[in-house]
């Protein structure tokens, strides 16, 4: 069994070929195919899990041949180390749960004739992330880099009848390919002033001097960016995530951003040699940015998709924070400081992607059974679909950092590590640790408020909409992989000392970080009174918790026989309906107003009246935020581009005496320019 | 600290501190009710009244709205045990809280924030637009509230070299109460945030039910009989609590370091005495001044924020 595993990787990745090879064959079969392409994919994910945990339990890292081209002489290899097994983990949590729920989902969601392209979408895209968080060489990484991002772009356009999602899915092809661009340029420079494609090589320390490098991470830290949807780089983001099939949002929001984190990890935290402290302080205002803004946006969106999406920015930013906090740290070789850090920004990876993971498949049911994405015409979806919102619920507390579960966690740890970083530096610049404590204060307070209102407008009170008055509950086959991430929601929050035993290897690896293998019981942080990780919401905690509960029962429950009367809500001297009820508009109207700096709200309101005007029969509420970044960044960039297209249109007349002109021009440069080098 | 050595021993201790709690709680609402009632010239309600009205809540007969589920029902409950399970956390009579091990203050902060969500999401249950005004009105003042109560807890926290709040106390024990500019500063900050979180004038004012300018009684509207009195019982607890973190942080002189029964009578009338002061400043802020728009409540937060940052900044620069 063990020895299977030592080939694991490319067993999955075999897997996973040979489905996408049987679901071409069965095409026409949908539900076999279905069956087929979602079983292997699962059958799959489970294979990487388990390399992934063989690789973290024994802190050795695995290596081989993914590919032998003859005539080149070309060898893919892979390697998985502790750190890349930390991320095929976190995809093959997600992946399984996600593929198990799609059985469901795509029997009802996906059109028939499309179910192959999908599950095969899937299956390469699976595959293509797990190459590009084990290749070993630059040419295999870049590739599975490509296929991850085409796969992509066809999983988003998977409705491509809608115009929007052909958007989206050409806004994140443009966005991405500017960021492999500058991966290429990167690794080009890399790879020419080391002589070798090998990560072991290109990655091993710090092969350029100063300035150069400071050019090198900038082009990284955009190329891997775009994938990680850091602001400003986010905005092909917000459109892809929800245009997609809802089980693969849930993919796309918990794993695709993942790889933009490993390669900031991976190559800007740890491959350029020790990274610069401005490096990190730049990681931190950036992560920081996406984290406060992240959530201002996802706070105003109505579309529970979007919402999602938005949301996942202000993850992705509380990760790069803690990364940032961590490269500050190394620049100032503060290994204890850098460690904390470290864990705190990887074990938000594993965090974020179980929760969000778990709502994104919560909204797909939702939309599902109610064949809409606003949150304005939800509502009474607790009573049609209690297991669904319960589910919900569960992933709704864990984004909002409550204790027992597990975002509180590693915002913990990000807490921690960013007090123990103004404790162990000097001078003026470190004020930025607490004042980025303070944004991600307020960013997770907001975060709570997006999804009480998330949560609470769509699955109380009365339904707001037919649509949701006829909404069912989701199917079994769909119910148990949500239940399965709730599980581990709590599971993850209830005993955070596992992850820190699993992500000892990790850091173990890393250079730079402390060697101390038994990162559990070292007390973490600023002078941790906890014997041990496993005490950081210690089980005594829960029980007092659950004791507070039982006694609040006991308090509320009257002496003698408790009948509970039900009476209608009072509707303000009219008829409750749901029109009366508080909206989701409404709901974050308030935070709108006091941020609408950030924001740039335009509204107007009009009253239609027939009679008199102080009797409107109709009033009419129309509010809209201005897209910062798409119409001051992007879109003098975008006429800056056309406006070169345009000046350039001359050239290529489409004269074959012009072209021939150049050819003669550059050939007689050409010369000159070798002659006066020989 | 060997005090807490074993567990059987620290869970008796943190019953009774969360009983102690739970019953001084009205108290102190009855202490403030009254002294504003004196500083109108009106005789006010004897100081019991607060726990015959919570007698007469509980023994009522619980009436539910038809549209709720059972989040409406767990609401108040959550909101309950989360305040009595913060008790626990925080050093009342002795240098040191119950449950000392778990995640100090930002576990408390964090127990608090779930009993608001928990409230806050129970509230838009009822489908009445109240409840959701008081969720969404609740929800951003403690959103604007909590990066300044952060700072200002990470101020002493760094300066005690501790984020473990009976850290924190017997560091302030050991170092000596110094008045420091940055203490006052940061004690400023944490009192504008305590009162915006407790709702008190000039952020809401626990006693007004019209509709435009409640916040926490919007969100509460519905609730009857022993579901209100959960809240009102927790809404207490949290207020006692709040006020005893301002005494535990700034000015701790005075309590218990040993188990003596000398010490901890020292202590609990250290504690009363400093908790009435305090209640004193929370009656005075509520009744010379006038309650504020809730768009002008930002500028209060904010004026927080920056004590806060020059706390921080005076301490350490």
């Amino acid at each position: 069994m063990f020895r299977l595993l030592e080939i694991g990787l490319p067993v999955a990745l075999v897997l996973r070929l040979t489905t996408v090879a049987v679901t071409l064959a069965l095409a026409r079969h949908t539900s076999w195919c279905r069956r087929v392409t979602l079983g292997g994919s699962i059958v799959a994910s489970v294979v990487t899990v388990g390399v992934s945990i063989r690789v973290l339990a024994s802190g050795i890292a695995i290596d081989g041949v993914l590919l032998r081209h003859v005539a080149s002489a070309m060898v893919f290899g892979y390697v998985i180390t502790p750190l890349s097994a930390w991320f095929l983990l976190v995809l093959g949590l997600v992946a399984v749960p996600v593929a198990a729920y799609s059985v469901g989902y795509f029997a009802h969601a996906i059109a028939p004739s499309r179910t192959a392209g999908v599950g095969i979408g899937l299956n390469v895209l699976l595959g293509a992330i797990e190459v590009v968080f084990s290749a070993s060489d630059v040419i295999g990484f870049l590739f599975a880099w490509e296929l991850m991002t085409l796969a992509t772009a066809g999983l988003v356009a998977t409705d491509h009848e809608a115009r929007t999602s052909r958007r989206a899915a050409f806004l994140y092809l443009v966005m991405s390919h500017v960021g492999t661009g500058c991966l290429v340029v990167a690794f080009l420079i890399l790879a020419a002033k080391s002589g070798s494609v090998s990560f072991s090589v290109l990655l091993a320390g710090p092969i350029v001097a100063r300035p150069l490098r400071d050019g090198l991470f900038v082009l990284f830290a955009l190329g891997f960016g775009v994938k990680a949807g850091m602001i400003p780089l986010h905005v092909w983001l917000p459109e892809a995530h929800p245009a997609a099939p809802s089980s693969i949002s849930a993919l796309m929001s918990a794993v695709l951003i993942t790889t933009g984190v490993y390669g900031l990890v991976r190559v800007c935290a740890f491959g350029l040699g020790i990274p610069a402290v401005s490096w990190g302080f730049a990681l931190m205002a950036l992560g920081t940015l996406s984290a406060i803004l992240g959530v201002l946006y996802a706070l105003t969106q109505n579309d529970i998709k979007r919402l999602l999406a938005y949301s996942t920015i202000e993850n992705a930013g509380i990760i790069v924070l803690g990364l940032g906090a961590a490269m500050t740290a190394l620049g100032y070789a503060r290994r204890d400081l850098a460690t904390v850090a470290v864990v705190a920004s990887l074990a938000h990876v594993l965090n974020h992607a179980v929760f969000k993971g778990l709502l994104f498949l919560g909204a797909g049911s939702v939309v599902m059974a109610t064949g809409t994405r606003e949150l304005e015409r939800f509502g009474g979806l607790m009573r049609r679909m209690p297991w669904t919102g319960l589910f919900f619920l569960v992933g709704a507390m864990a984004i909002a950092g409550l204790p027992l579960l597990n975002g509180f966690v590693s915002e913990w740890l990000t807490f921690q590590a960013l007090l123990l970083g103004f404790t162990s530096t000097s001078g003026l610049l470190r004020l930025n640790f607490p004042l980025s404590g303070a944004l991600l204060a307020l960013t997770s307070a907001l975060a709570a408020a997006c999804f009480v209102k998330a949560f609470g407008i769509s699955f109380l009170a009365l339904p707001r909409s037919s649509a949701a008055t006829d909404a069912h509950e989701a199917p079994l086959v769909m119910l148990v992989p949500m239940a399965s991430l709730a599980v581990l929601c709590v599971v993850l929050g209830f005993a955070p000392g596992l992850v820190l035993r699993m992500l000892s290897g990790v850091t173990t690896s890393l250079p730079g970080l402390t060697t101390s293998t038994n990162l559990v019981s070292s007390g973490l942080g600023l002078a941790s009174p906890l014997p041990s990780f496993d005490h950081l919401v210690p089980p005594i905690f829960g029980v007092a918790l659950v004791g507070s509960l039982m006694v609040s029962a006991v308090v509320a429950a009257r002496t003698g026989l408790t009948i509970v009367r039900r009476a209608p809500t009072w509707g303000c001297g009219g008829e409750l309906s749901a029109q009366t009820e508080y909206t989701a508009t409404a709901f974050s109207k308030p935070l709108m107003m006091i941020f609408r700096a950030v924001y740039r709200p335009t509204q107007e309101v009009e009253a239609l009246a027939e009679v008199s005007p102080y009797f409107p029969h109709e009033v009419r509420y129309r509010a809209q935020i201005e897209p910062t970044f798409e119409r001051y960044v992007y879109g003098p960039l975008l006429r800056a581009v056309l406006r070169a297209a345009d000046g350039m249109k001359g050239l290529q007349a489409g004269s074959l005496h012009a072209y021939l002109a150049y050819v003669l021009v550059l050939g007689v440069l050409l010369l000159l320019w070798l002659g006066g080098t020989s | 600290m060997s005090f807490v050595g074993v567990d059987g021993l620290r869970a008796v201790f943190a019953i009774l501190q969360a009983a102690g709690m739970l019953a001084a709680a009205p108290l102190l609402k009855a202490v403030i009710k009254k002294m504003k009632a004196r500083l109108q010239n009106r005789q006010g309600p004897p100081l019991l009244q607060v726990y015959y009205d919570l007698a007469k809540l509980l023994h009522k007969e619980p009436v539910r709205s038809e549209t709720a589920s059972w989040v409406y029902v767990a609401g108040p409950r959550v909101y309950f045990a989360a305040a009595i399970a913060a008790t626990t956390l925080v050093p009342v009579l002795m240098a040191t809280a119950p449950l000392e091990a778990a995640g100090g203050i930002l576990l408390l902060v964090g127990t608090l924030a779930l009993g608001r969500f928990a409230l806050a999401t129970a509230a838009l249950d009822t489908g009445s637009a109240f409840g959701g005004m008081g969720a969404s009105r609740d929800m951003t003042i403690a959103a604007l509230a909590e990066p300044a109560l952060m700072l200002g807890l990470f101020t002493s926290a760094l300066a005690a070299g501790s984020l473990n709040l009976g850290g924190l106390v017997r560091s302030v024990l050991h170092n000596g109460v110094t008045f420091h500019p940055s203490d006052l500063l940061a004690f400023a900050g944490l009192f504008i945030i305590v009162i915006a979180e407790t709702g008190r004038i000039p952020v809401d004012n626990p006693a007004t039910h019209l509709e435009l300018t409640m916040i926490h009684e919007a969100m509460v509207l519905e609730y009857a009989g022993p579901d209100l009195a959960l809240v009102e019982w927790a809404s207490a607890v949290k207020e006692l609590l709040y006020l005893t973190l301002l005494a535990d942080l700034f000015m701790p002189t005075g309590i218990g370091t040993s188990t003596a029964p000398g010490a901890i009578a020292v202590a609990f009338v250290a504690w009363a005495g400093k908790v009435f002061l305090l209640a004193v400043a929370v009656t005075v802020a509520e009744s010379t001044n006038a309650k504020l728009r809730l768009f002008r409540v930002p500028e209060l937060v904010s004026i927080s924020l920056g004590l806060a940052f020059l706390a921080l900044a005076i301490r350490f620069l």
